[in-house]
């Protein structure tokens, strides 16, 4: 920080400092927050062309409406899946990577590689590999010995939750990777002359100075889970039935595929606002239960 | 023993993660009735490399490759034009009103695109954009991560530096461009690979804001290529590996960058 010299880059400058501004002002303006303001607009309108003043009638129907309320736990629950997925499965890859093992750095290359492709590539491969019919999945399983699975009819959910964790997990795993390498080396070797065991040193050291990080991660998986996609569009279409029919994918369809732009758009401002108090929620919880030591 | 257990685990994700992804690839060679057998085929027979020549002509997907390369490739240059230059400001100027500028531009971090969605499809209805590069690559052009990313890169960046390019005369946007961006450049790097990377992904937006086959970029091209046109798993799967290659391409060269990058900032 400039301890110095705090007054030559003031006052003067300003005029330069919205010159250079200026674009972003415009751009933030027009694709940010005119957008917000017109979502809000359109969400009190109703009508083929969202003109009729509809007040708070898109909420209170979107409230009652046993759909959004379905698509909503169904999205709530598949947001579960992956944020426990992510800290399990990327905590468990990261301390495995932790380890000086020969050929870490491929390995921490390699599981990063599905998180850098396209919703469209991993939604389409994984709905060809669970195919009942011709998916090579099950086809595995049967050389093991082990019964096939009709995955996306007996567990939907679960299984986009599944491959949603296939294409994300080497994510949580770096971001575990880095909070594991700022843990001090000096606090196990203090537990191991103490006689603490591996396990009791995971519990009573790593996990602990570890709960920024995981913090992160699950508020991370949880923004991101909420709102998933390219999931219901590609791999099930939202069912079988409504069994995947995710929040977004919903609103999607009541926009794009019956044109209610006033109903879908009651239906954004909610799960906005679900999302922003889970944050919150998350980020107080965890100041609360944040350990220093 | 041990070493043994974790050496498996590694192994066993390992393999899980590059599987799929080699079955992508066997697909994309197979013939059709191979993709169709009874039981999966996991080599083919004989490399079919006549179907990345197929999607040619089933589909305009030379215009999805040019869609896709025209669209990411301008968000990054937007990015890489105006994110640092912003962040410079943020990080070195002091001005009226820049705590409340700045908290409102991190304020729009909290706004998933899904919000944006519907108005933005209004709005470039209203502007006749929807199947244009403009309407594809508008909603994009910057982001607050961005700026965010090159304001922490760029406030360590001592400030005698500038001042003394000032005192030998130089005008505002030439300490930028002489002495701010050289020293920006591992930053730029970074946040070019990120953006380019998440923009030749995108889905959601390409997927509203376009209408004809010839405006598709290759993830909404495939998808839709997948229900209208043809239900052919090996067209679908070399498309696949077409949209695949220049990510991994760029990610193996740079993925120092990659894994740093995500460490550091949490990307995303």
């Amino acid at each position: 920080m400039s301890v110095r010299t705090p007054r030559t880059l003031a006052g003067r400058y300003a005029r330069t400092a919205y010159l250079f501004l200026l674009p972003a002002i415009l751009f933030f303006a027009a694709f940010f927050y005119l957008p917000i303001g017109n979502v809000v607009a359109t969400s009190l309108r109703t009508g083929p062309q969202a003109d009729q003043w509809a007040g708070l009638g898109n909420y209170a129907q979107a409230l009652g409406d046993p759909a959004v309320r379905h698509s909503f736990l169904v999205t709530v629950a598949f947001a579960v899946m992956v944020v426990i997925g992510s800290i399990v499965l990327g905590l468990a890859l990261a301390l495995a990577l932790d380890q000086p093992l020969r050929g870490r750095v491929v390995f921490r290359v390699l599981l990063l590689v599905p998180y850098l492709t396209s919703v469209a590539i991993v939604g389409l491969l994984w709905r060809n590999i669970l195919d009942p019919e011709l998916g090579v999945l099950n086809r595995v399983l049967d050389g093991l010995g082990l019964p096939g699975q009709q995955w996306l009819n007996t567990a939907p959910l679960l299984t986009i939750a599944g491959v949603t964790l296939w294409q994300s997990v080497g994510y949580t795993m770096v971001l575990f990777l880095a909070g594991l390498q700022g843990i001090p080396e000096t606090y196990h070797e203090a537990a191991r002359i103490d006689g603490a065991d591996a396990w009791r040193r995971f519990w009573r050291i790593t996990l602990p100075l570890l709960a920024p990080t995981t913090l992160f991660v699950s508020v991370m998986a949880v923004i991101s889970g909420l709102q998933a996609f390219g999931q219901a569009y590609i791999i099930t279409n939202g069912g079988p039935g409504d069994a995947t029919d995710l929040s977004v994918f919903h609103i999607f369809n009541v926009a794009f595929r019956t044109r209610d732009f006033g109903y879908s758009s009651a239906q954004s401002v909610l799960l906005l606002v679900v999302i922003v108090a889970f944050t919150l929620v998350q980020l107080r919880a965890g100041r609360r239960g944040e350990v220093t030591y | 023993m041990r070493r043994t257990l974790l050496y498996a685990l590694l192994g066993l994700s390992g393999l899980v993660t590059v599987l799929p992804l080699l079955y992508m690839v066997s697909l994309s060679l197979q013939t059709e009735a191979e993709t169709l057998a009874a039981d999966a085929v996991l080599v083919p027979d004989s490399p079919q490399w006549g179907n990345y020549a197929e999607l040619f002509t089933r589909a305009p997907f030379g215009d999805f490759i040019v869609n896709s390369l025209v669209v990411a490739g301008a968000i990054t240059l937007a990015h890489l034009l105006f994110d640092p230059l912003v962040g410079y400001v943020f990080a070195k100027f002091r001005f009226p009103l820049r705590d409340t500028l700045f908290v409102a531009l991190l304020a729009t971090l909290m706004v998933p695109f899904f919000v944006r969605m519907i108005p933005l499809y209004v709005l470039m209805a209203n502007l006749g954009w929807l199947n244009t590069y403009q309407g594809l690559v508008t909603p994009f052009l910057m982001d607050a991560f961005g700026i965010f990313l090159m304001r922490q890169f760029i406030q360590p960046i001592p400030d005698d530096l500038i001042h003394a390019a000032r005192i030998d005369g130089a005008s505002e946007l030439r300490v930028y461009r002489s002495v701010i961006l050289p020293q920006t450049r591992p930053a730029l790097a970074v946040l070019g690979l990120f953006t380019f990377v998440f923009q030749w992904n995108e889905f959601l937006w390409p997927l509203v804001a376009t209408t004809t086959p010839e405006m598709r970029t290759i993830p909404v091209g495939l998808t839709l290529f997948n229900q209208e046109y043809f239900t052919l798993w090996h067209l679908t799967a070399a498309g696949s590996v077409i949209l695949f290659v220049p990510t991994a391409v760029l990610f193996v060269l740079t993925q120092r960058h990659f894994v740093r990058g995500i460490a550091l900032t949490g990307l995303k």
